[in-house]
């Protein structure tokens, strides 16, 4: 790979330097659609794809998409590595005077600080990169002993950054001091990620203590992964071991496939660190020198540049497959969710018809009022036990629904998100709209009692209540109501009574579907609302094979 | 030993309280689980009196039948031992100093005496038993002393003994013994872990299970050494620091990146082989150190261990040293002034590990590359760091880690670390406090699974509930009603004027004779009960009775519900049936046959007024138009009065019959659900308020739960 690509950089760099609008607009277009895919469930994959989404995102707009909308732009070279690696010392030693705090307590660097030449101050100073970071800029001062940063005080809320410029940077050529990227401040992790996303050349600096650490080479690995322009600075070497340690770690780097990465090594010197002094220039000159050329050199420059853009072009290949699976993932989850509630649903609404056609609410309360009704019970109170009843079978089935989904979900880890628990939609207020609704369905009926009676020219007409009370007798009672519907003939006719029914009949189906239906939809609207869909995997792809038709 | 014991322990009182708050300390401890008891007997008892030692039952089939029930006995007795140990341990502290360096670094009537003579250990473990127990007497120390304390009192008799005789090989070093609150803590845990093992899975318990095993390999093994490992980043100067203390270079040092890849151990006396076999390091990597008089006597018991770093990119080295952080009795942390505030030892072990503050040295190495004052400033950043990470720090006299500035490499600094060390090690509660700081820890983790915020118990407003919800169910109310408006309806029939009750019949035959037929229809069929509110019912109790209970115990709740459930409706249904009329005849009141025969005197009246009337107007009789027509009206009017004032007056006893009816049913159905789902969740219930007592014992610091 890493033989491979400068030659794909070569042969293109021509083209890089160009401005090339539909690959900038396609590269937007796949940002929108990485910007907008979303993985709000708790799985397994889910804070890694989340993490490798932002920091696609970042990549894209702090570097890849300014990069090639201005070719022109200075070289940004990102000093990044370990706590205590001496990292803000290197900068100012390159730079020749203090534009960064150096110091002995850990974390030193919190504001992260870019240093150019002035006349590139403009590339800077407005969000052309980093636009998620405000700009805090100091007025050049000549002592340099005066670091005060008023910017270490008042913290921007998305974080600030720091343009310096100093006259000793050549034109062209931008150096920005990171913070650590195993700092305990778990923000200043995070901005170290994204400005080293950021950068056209990644310098990366390690101790003689550090070199085998576990975590920069995370970042190596990554460099080499994106085959950005990569560089190491061994720092800190003490002069008795230097040939030993840097012979190890360039056969740490060769293991690790990197090693023809340019390899710089700086002694530790009594002025180095601890003090905050300033190195000898003869101790950075390599790769002052190396910067410098890289900066100036067209050639080398454009390769430096071709290189970085197109490795990450190539990247997007592994990447982007990787965020539709995850995608995918989310999305599989959100059905399985889905499915477990609807299956819920459906099998207690299938229970509630079985319950209903068997007469199950013609029981208890219902069912006594019914035996003693027209002697020792009014209609009313028949009605009013019966609609109880119904209520209550309703609401049961109801929550019994909310059991089996959280039977379900419980073995599924996407259902801990936030929101989705059961919590909000509190077996009361359940309680309370089917109430409503079985209160709205005994009005209709007795309605349409009142209907049928008034056409009935008898004058002994029949009361309009106990008419609604049999009706409803005679459809909840199953087999055992059918003195009901017997009396309800000879009441209205067979005919009357016929019509009244199934009007009633239907009515009551009516209800028993919304009641279980809307209750349905309540516990589904919050899995909606997370908008997960199939299509974002579809778009990811369909957004990178543009891009490949692109390039 | 026992003395050490006792310095252990008034340690952790002070860790807990903090110098001199841990003077209020004891006593309200010692009120805690005196008020939780109490707390806990009304609780049991309101639901079911009766059913109170019943749910014992089923968890004395689970093999600890005899510690249950010594638990319930056992805890005042234990409450007070601790209380009074640590009213003891309290006065001691307050005698001397208030500081507990002092009752660290020698607890005077035991440790003044116990370095001199070693049978002076022994009086003095006499003493400290003594001095806890207040009125002690020999025959009392025979009797507390248990099998265990006894085999550690032997086995130190016998180390003490043979301690002079300097036998190097063969002499089985003396075991570790923990100290009384420490053993019953840990028996607490095992107790619990046996308790709970049904409920919860083995991934959740397995900790608190690592813990005594570790716990219970500790003690078999020498409690005469300190495990202390070395652990830093690569490149921190661990092996450096670990020939320094030595005085021999054993570990490789270097330039190299990462240097150490296997443990070395290093033991400054002997006896250690099983404590070193247990961390698994073979015996090519043991080594002993110069044995110099000074640093000989110095770090006796010290058995040091030079770990490989856990921060480089070989995995496998952080992965040994996760293993054997485990299995040490103290860590020494190297930072390095590069390092020192690294996120992986902060987040990955400090933090952690930040309640294992006392078996903690954090030794800031390194410190000839710094200028100056900045070791100080340096010094003083990591003492924040640790602070913020949570970990005590052994500052002004108070337990907590040792926080140390040092030079391997020129030797700065080592003396003060050899120092601290060296009284660390013969001190000997290094082991004790290591597997007290993990039982914490694993209390801790288990905390969520065992205490709730809110005190647990089927209130009784939530059994009420449910009783009525059934009682909805069978139709109690209805069934009254019905029966109070039957029985009127009959009275009112049988003390009617005749002629009233002919007119009804007459009505009643022209609509079609329906009331006959729905008389009958009351045949009885199968599903009486409404199986809907059952359920609901039963869901909502469930519900009450598992709200704020841990996820294990509220599904272990609900499922017992759910069994309690099956069948219940059935049952009601029977019951129903049975239990839905008082049996026999509907009651009469005694003013019922004079009613109606007051009643049918009045008929009588009238039909005699008539036919006198008759008689009149057939000539029959002497015309005396007064008499009959008054007798007519007195019976027409009497009649209805009659009628009227028996309607009235059975309103009270019809009331009581309807009552009556709905309150059989009522309580039929009460008692129904009440053996088939209350008593086996009050059973469940009270088998979590068991454990939740033994988890409470297991974290002792008076936790509320």
């Amino acid at each position: 790979m890493l033989q491979k690509s400068p030659k794909i950089g070569h042969s293109s760099h021509v083209v890089t330097l160009d401005v090339r609008p539909q690959l900038i607009d396609t590269l937007s277009a796949l940002r929108d659609r990485v910007a907008a895919a979303r993985f709000p469930l708790p799985l397994a994959g889910a804070p890694r794809a989340r993490a490798n989404r932002d920091e696609l995102l970042a990549q894209l707009d702090d570097y890849l998409v300014p990069r090639l909308r201005d070719p022109g732009a200075p070289l940004l070279a990102v000093i990044g590595g370990s706590t205590g690696a001496g990292k803000s010392t290197l900068v100012n030693s390159l730079v020749g005077r203090r534009v960064s705090e150096a110091g002995v307590l850990r974390p030193t660097t919190r504001t992260p600080v870019l240093v150019c030449h002035p006349e590139d101050h403009h590339w800077f100073s407005d969000l052309r990169v980093l636009p998620g970071l405000a700009r805090v800029w100091e007025p050049r001062r000549d002592g340099g002993d005066d670091l005060a940063v008023p910017g270490g005080d008042r913290e921007e809320p998305g974080g600030a950054l720091r343009v310096e410029t100093a006259d000793s940077i050549p034109p062209g050529l931008a150096l920005l001091d990171a913070p650590d990227i195993d700092s305990l401040i778990a923000g200043n992790r995070v901005l170290a990620a994204e400005l080293i996303c950021a950068a056209d050349v990644w310098v990366m600096v390690t101790t003689a203590a550090r070199y085998a650490d576990a975590i920069p080479w995370h970042l190596l690995r990554a460099a080499k992964e994106y085959d950005a322009t990569l560089v190491t600075v061994l720092d800190r070497v003490p002069h008795q071991v230097v040939a030993e340690v840097s012979r190890q770690y360039g056969a740490l780097l060769t293991k690790a496939g990197l090693g023809d990465v340019p390899r710089f090594t700086v002694p530790e010197l009594p002025e180095s660190a601890w003090g905050g002094g300033l190195l000898p220039m003869s101790a950075v000159a390599a790769l002052r020198t190396w910067l410098v050329h890289h900066s100036q050199d067209a050639p080398s420059r454009r390769q430096v540049v071709s290189r970085t853009v197109y490795g990450l072009l190539d990247s997007l290949k592994s990447r982007l497959p990787e965020l539709a699976a995850a995608s995918a993932t989310q999305y599989s989850a959100a059905l399985r969710l889905t499915a477990a509630v609807e299956g819920a649903y459906d099998a207690e609404y299938a229970r509630v018809r079985a319950r209903l056609q068997s007469g199950a609410v013609l029981s208890g309360d219902a069912l006594k009022r019914w035996r003693a009704f027209p002697l020792d019970c009014t209609a009313g109170e028949l009605l009013d036990a019966l609609v109880e009843s119904l209520a209550s079978l309703l609401v049961c089935s109801v929550t019994a629904a909310d059991e089996r989904v959280a039977e379900a979900w419980r073995h599924e880890p996407a259902a801990e998100a936030t929101g989705l628990a059961a919590g909000d939609a509190a077996p009361e207020t359940a309680e309370h709209r089917i109430g409503l609704a079985v209160r709205r369905w005994r009005r209709e009926l007795e309605e349409y009692a009142e209907d049928e009676v008034r056409d009935l020219e008898r004058s002994t007409a029949p009361d309009a209540e106990a008419v609604a009370a049999q009706v409803a007798t005679a459809l909840l009672g199953g087999r055992r109501a059918r003195g009901a519907g017997e009396s309800l003939a000879d009441r209205l006719g067979a005919h009357g009574a016929l019509r009244l029914r199934d009007r009633a009949g239907r009515l009551l189906d009516d209800l028993a579907d919304r009641a279980v239906q809307s209750e349905r939809e309540r516990r589904l609207a919050p899995i909606d609302a997370l908008d997960v869909h199939a299509d974002h995997q579809a778009e990811l792809i369909a957004a990178l094979s543009v891009l490949q038709k692109e390039r | 030993m026992d003395d050490m014991e006792h310095t252990g322990r008034v340690e952790h009182g002070a860790a807990e309280a903090g110098g001199t708050v841990s003077e209020g300390r004891p006593g309200t401890e010692a009120g805690a689980p005196g008020g939780s008891v109490t707390a806990e007997i009304p609780a049991g008892r309101t639901p079911i009196s009766a059913a109170a030692p019943e749910p014992r039952v089923p968890s004395a089939q689970s093999s600890s039948t005899v510690q249950t029930s010594r638990g319930s006995e056992i805890t005042p007795v234990s409450g007070a031992g601790a209380s009074g140990v640590e009213r003891s341990a309290r006065g001691k502290g307050g005698d001397n100093s208030d500081t507990p360096a002092a009752s660290r670094t020698g607890t005077p009537e035991s440790n003044g005496t116990g370095t001199g003579t070693p049978t002076g250990t022994g009086s003095g473990a006499h003493a400290g038993a003594e001095g806890a127990g207040e009125v002690w007497g020999d025959g009392l120390i025979a009797r507390r002393v248990t099998e265990s304390s006894a085999a550690a009192l032997a086995a130190e008799r016998a180390a003490v003994l043979e301690t002079p005789s300097r036998s190097p090989v063969g002499v089985s070093p003396a075991p570790l013994a923990y100290d009384g609150p420490l053993r019953s803590r840990l028996d607490a845990l095992r107790e619990l872990v046996g308790l709970s093992r049904a409920r919860l899975d083995g991934r959740t318990l397995a900790e608190a299970g690592r813990v005594l095993d570790e716990a219970a390999a500790r003690r078999k093994l020498s409690g005469r050494h300190t495990v202390v490992a070395i652990a830093g980043a690569t490149g921190s100067g661990k092996s450096q620091l670990f020939n320094t203390l030595a005085g021999v270079p054993i570990s490789e040092t270097g330039v190299r990146r990462p240097t150490t890849a296997a443990p070395i151990a290093c033991s400054w006396s002997d006896g250690a082989a099983g404590l070193i076999d247990r961390l698994g390091i073979p015996g090519r990597l043991r080594r002993r150190p110069l044995h110099s008089a000074e640093g000989d006597g110095q770090l006796r018991g010290l058995v040091l261990i030079d770990l490989p770093d856990h921060d480089s990119a070989a995995v496998e080295h952080r992965v040994q040293v996760d293993r054997i952080l485990k299995l040490v009795d103290a860590v020494i942390w190297v930072v390095d002034p590069e390092k020192y505030a690294d996120a992986m030892l902060h987040e990955r072990y400090l933090r952690p590990m930040a309640g294992h503050a006392e078996v903690m040295f954090v030794v800031l190495n390194q410190i000839d590359r710094l200028p100056g004052e900045a070791a100080d400033q340096v010094l003083d950043d990591l003492r924040r760091l640790l602070d913020e990470d949570g970990i005590a720090l052994g500052e002004y006299g108070e337990p907590g880690a040792t926080v140390l500035a040092l030079s391997a490499l020129t030797g700065d600094g080592v003396g003060d670390l050899r120092e601290s060390l060296g009284d660390f090690v013969a001190e000997r509660g290094a082991a004790a406090r290591r597997v007290a700081a993990d039982l914490d820890a694993a209390a801790a983790e288990l905390r969520p699974v065992y205490a709730n915020g809110r005190t647990t118990g089927l209130a009784e407003e939530a059994r009420e509930e449910f009783a009525a919800r059934l009682a909805d169910a069978v139709g109690a109310t209805a069934a009254g009603d019905a029966a109070e408006r039957a029985w009127l309806r009959n009275a009112n029939r049988a003390c009617g004027t005749p002629w009233l009750r002919l007119l009804r019949w007459y009505q009643g035959r022209g609509e079609h004779g329906g009331t006959g037929k729905m008389v009958v229809r009351a045949q009885e069929d199968a599903e009486t009960t409404a199986r809907q509110r059952v359920e609901q019912a039963v869901r909502s109790v469930s519900e009450r009775a598992s709200a704020g209970l841990p996820t294990p115990w509220a599904q272990a709740v609900r499922e017992a519900a759910t069994r309690g459930s099956q069948g219940l409706s059935e049952a009601l249904d029977e019951l129903a049936a049975e239990a839905g009329l008082p049996p026999g005849r509907p009651p009469r009141p005694g003013w019922w046959p004079a009613a109606v025969l007051v009643q049918a005197s009045m008929t009588l009246l009238q039909i005699v007024g008539g036919l006198w009337l008759a008689g009149q107007i057939a000539g029959v009789m002497a015309p005396n138009l007064w008499v009959p027509v008054l007798l007519m009206i007195c019976g027409i009017v009497g009649g209805p009065l009659v009628e009227w004032s028996c309607r009235m007056a059975a309103k009270g006893p019809a009331r009581r019959y309807g009552l009556d009816a709905e309150r059989r049913l009522r309580e039929a159905a009460a008692s129904c659900g009440r053996a088939r789902v209350l008593d086996p969740l009050a059973a469940e219930l009270l088998r979590y308020r068991e454990v939740r007592e033994q988890y409470g014992r297991v974290v002792r610091s008076g936790v509320s739960l």
